[in-house]
């Protein structure tokens, strides 16, 4: 089975990757690796731990792959004194320590430190900016960077208008080559935050310079999803109101806020992962299939179909979404704090670490499925999946075997496993063997790591090659951020006017009893993943 | 992990050793009480053989392939020295991923057959494939590949490649001429076909391709209208003539091929110029590859004859259709006309 599915994937992402027509006519995108243009990357909050844990460690990465030119250079600004060398040293650190599955080679860092360099200073000093346009020029003399800059926003949130004001002030938005700017999440706290923001980026930049990265879309099984619906002929078909009863986004984590209490105090579960990452994962589960396969037009589903889900009423909200927090246990013998005990964290904090919310699509394919999505902190497990739930047959003539040996009202299941274990498993009835025709479901599973024997590219990876190379297909455009906003700003005001009796789940479940209420008005269970 | 020989060598038996070996492998989930083994496969890859050291190298290079290729491998050796006619032995590669608890097992088949057998070698393949995938097939039989290969060579290979989606060779020990004929000739046959020879020049074509990412460049691209390529041969070895057609075909330059010394065989310097520009990609020791162009500067590559699992990995890669070996390929045999 794990043949087939393979097949299939195979199949659909070489129909995905067909090329457009090409202008170079001797490019062979069939071998030759993705170009990257040379280019200068700065990245702002160069210390923090983002650029530490996945930004550096992507980028020696793709320079030992060779998978970025030759000609590219890295400034790192942050407001700690340091020198390149400092600088340097430090990254090592890092890079050796968070390196995901790839091997760390001392002389390929020797010659990736060359293209590292820094320089300190206050996001908000002007001084900062003319010593960061100096250090611009010396490397695109002598990393031949040909005035190509990407800046990465890797700052605090509240850093972003001004740090991109202070761009357009000193004339850094433009220069020989193309100037682009990825900004990390959380775009806005909220709608009006968001467009407010946006309005702040658009005095200096175009909307085409913008990348505003969601790392869950630069998955390999995220952009799987793409291929699986759209390269392959047979589910497409069912993939509507007709045949799907619901479908289940789980993003589930086992640890806590981890010494980040300070910050998802203020941002929730809700926020954190709903409006972007999951909502982003609907999108690309429910969109329709666009016309070409390019930035602009998967955008524009992607877009069209976040305009399409209903905005839930203010009265609504506490039947359509759940919030939870967690609460002490002991789990393995480990006696876990409850998210009011975590460090920097108010003991009386309102804050949702577990949220789920039912959608309805309001269009013709998806009518009234409702789309369950839920995520939370200090769940039994790490684990990142959609399930399509599809209807049962009309008729069940079959007796079934389950584990509580109760009846399984609807057998077909379709589960897209975005983490761990990446892969696909589609589960039917079976014939169990022996007399007489009793039934049981099964699993049939394609697993990515086997099938594709070569090493997943980080999202960061990803994400940063097509940054460099001008492909915004992955990264989510202003509409998209307007729309996600749009879904769930009501029930962040409904929350943030609600006194909620936290917390309502204990670590290392599955999140709070009304989660399971929300399901069962519906007819649903969740799923246990 | 390896299994008895099976002889005679029936497609069944071979069948239900690997059966068994699965079986074995689940016993030990049994007892670790989790998931152990994951069986992987994408294709099947049948390599034929006629090497001296009864498919060693082959069964070698496969095991390392399997790492980005999962596939149920077939080692078919064909030698003199053959115990029996025909005879198979099973056995499961099995590796376990950076971080990960759980192996990734393959199947493989070794088979060997005396060159009198190895045509009906054939048939048995023919049951022995995964259904559904697709089925490669990698000629290292040198005899088979030769123009003046005997009928059972012929007919061995004939039979094989019927079953095959691709037929991948190495040209490298034929003439060009003949490697073109040969591969032209499949070709004919609706064959999809691959030649390492031509794998062998990514390390060329890339960085030349590279260049003319620059816009300016393209527009002129029609422009360029002379192609000089040194080898070291007396007469253009067939990657001379695969890189002459892969870069004069869309511009119809005319090509020149100049014999010239060099550090190793093959080809030493390319001159690809235009009225106003020249781009010269040249061997400049035995490890470095200069390019350099009239209006642009100078970038030095690092240059290693890439290994065969090497090769054969990108080649794997390329499923279906390879329309710029295609071209180079048709273009190679008008340049030799």
């Amino acid at each position: 089975m794990n043949n087939l599915l393979g097949l299939i994937i195979k199949e659909a992402m070489s129909v995905l990757v067909q090329p457009l027509p090409e202008v170079n006519p001797l490019q062979d995108s069939l071998r030759f690796a993705r170009r990257v243009p040379p280019c200068a990357i700065v990245i702002f909050g160069a210390s923090g731990d983002l650029s530490k844990r996945k930004l550096l460690p992507s980028l020696y990465r793709l320079f030992y792959e060779r998978r970025i030119s030759q000609n590219f250079a890295v400034i790192g600004s942050s407001r700690t004194p340091m020198s390149d060398d400092q600088f340097r040293e430090r990254m090592k650190e890092s890079v050796s320590k968070f390196l995901e599955d790839a091997p760390f080679d001392e002389d390929i860092w020797k010659s990736f430190a060359q293209c590292l360099f820094y320089v300190a200073g206050d996001l908000n000093d002007e001084a900062s900016y003319e010593g960061l346009k100096k250090k611009l020029d010396e490397v695109e003399k002598s990393h031949q960077t040909a005035g190509n800059v990407l800046f990465y926003l890797s700052t605090q949130p509240s850093y972003y208008a001004e740090a991109i004001k202070k761009l357009g002030a000193h004339q850094l938005q433009k220069g020989n080559g193309w100037r682009r700017v990825i900004i990390e999440k959380p775009f806005g706290h909220d709608l009006n935050s968001a467009r407010k923001l946006n309005d702040e980026i658009h005095q200096v930049l175009d909307e085409s310079d913008v990348y505003r990265i969601d790392h869950y879309l630069g998955k390999e099984t995220v952009q799987n999803i793409l291929a699986f619906r759209f390269g392959n002929g047979i589910f497409e078909p069912l993939w509507n109101r007709r045949y799907v009863d619901n479908v289940q986004i789980t993003a589930a984590e086992s640890i806590g806020v981890e010494g980040r209490g300070g910050y998802y105090q203020e941002a929730g579960a809700l926020r954190d992962m709903i409006q972007n990452h999951l909502s982003q994962v609907m999108a690309t589960i429910a969109m329709e299939p666009p016309t070409v396969f390019d930035a602009a037009n998967v955008r524009d589903e992607r877009a069209k179909l976040l305009r399409a889900v209903r905005v839930v009423k203010p009265d609504d909200v506490a039947k359509y979404a759940v919030a939870g927090q967690y609460g002490p246990a002991n789990v393995g013998g480990q006696d876990l704090p409850g998210f009011r005990q975590e460090k920097s964290v108010d003991p009386n904090a309102q804050t949702d670490t577990y949220a789920a919310v039912t959608f309805f699509i309001d269009n013709w394919r998806w009518a009234d499925v409702p789309f369950y999505i839920r995520t939370g902190k200090r769940m039994p497990k790490r684990v990142t999946d959609i399930a399509i739930q599809f209807n049962a047959p009309p008729l069940g003539l079959f007796s079934q075997e389950t584990k509580g040996g109760l009846r399984e009202a609807r057998p077909n299941l379709l589960v897209l496993r975005i983490q761990p274990e990446e892969g696909i498993s589609l589960r039917f009835l079976s014939k169990s063997p022996g007399s007489g025709m009793r039934v049981r479901p099964v699993s049939m599973d394609f697993n990515y790591g086997s099938s594709f024997g070569e090493r997943t590219p980080t999202a960061y990876e990803t994400l940063l090659v097509d940054a460099m190379a001008g492909d915004p297909t992955l990264y989510t455009r202003q509409d998209m951020v307007d729309a996600s906003w749009q879904i769930v700003q009501p029930i962040l005001d409904v929350w943030g006017n609600t006194k909620f009796d936290f917390p309502n789940y204990a670590a290392g479940t599955w999140g709070p009893k009304a989660s399971d209420e929300m399901l069962a008005r519906q007819g649903h269970v969740w799923r246990v993943p | 992990m390896s299994s008895t020989i099976i002889f005679p060598a029936q497609p069944e038996q071979i069948l239900k050793g690997l059966g068994k070996l699965w079986t074995s492998l689940g016993e030990e989930e049994k007892h670790q009480g989790r998931p152990t083994v994951l069986r992987a496969c994408a294709m099947t890859l049948i390599v034929a053989t006629d090497e001296a050291d009864a498919g060693f190298a082959a069964s070698q290079t496969i095991s390392e392939l399997m790492h980005e290729h999962p596939a149920r491998g077939i080692v078919l050796a064909v030698s003199p020295d053959a115990e029996n006619d025909l005879q198979a032995r099973v056995l499961a590669q099995c590796w376990k991923p950076f971080g990960k608890a759980q192996q990734i097992c393959c199947e493989q088949i070794e088979i060997t057959a005396k060159p009198a057998n190895w045509q009906n070698a054939a048939p048995m393949l023919a049951a022995l494939t995964v259904a559904d995938l697709p089925v490669i097939f990698w000629c290292r039989h040198q005899g088979a590949v030769k123009e003046n290969a005997c009928f059972t060579d012929k007919a061995a290979m004939e039979a094989i490649a019927k079953l095959s989606t691709k037929v991948i060779v190495d040209t490298s020990g034929m003439t060009s001429p003949e490697g073109v004929s040969f591969l032209t000739k499949w070709q004919a046959k609706g064959k999809l076909v691959a030649d390492l020879e031509w794998t062998r020049l990514t390390p060329w074509r890339e960085p030349l391709a590279h260049l003319f990412d620059d816009a300016t460049r393209q527009n002129k691209f029609a422009t360029f209208d002379t192609l000089e390529i040194e080898h070291t041969e007396d007469n253009p070895p067939i990657q001379a003539l695969y890189l002459a057609g892969w870069l004069s075909a869309p511009c119809k330059a005319k090509v020149i091929f100049r014999k010239a010394t060099g550090f190793g065989p093959g080809i030493q310097r390319v001159n690809f110029r235009s009225d106003e520009e020249s781009i010269e990609f040249e061997r400049t020791s035995a490890e470095c590859v200069t390019l350099w162009s009239s209006a642009g500067r100078e970038r030095k590559y690092t240059f290693g004859q890439p290994n065969v699992t090497a090769l054969m990995t990108e080649e794997l890669a390329v499923a279906g259709f390879d329309p710029a070996f295609h071209m180079a390929l048709e273009r190679a045999r008008e340049l030799l006309a």
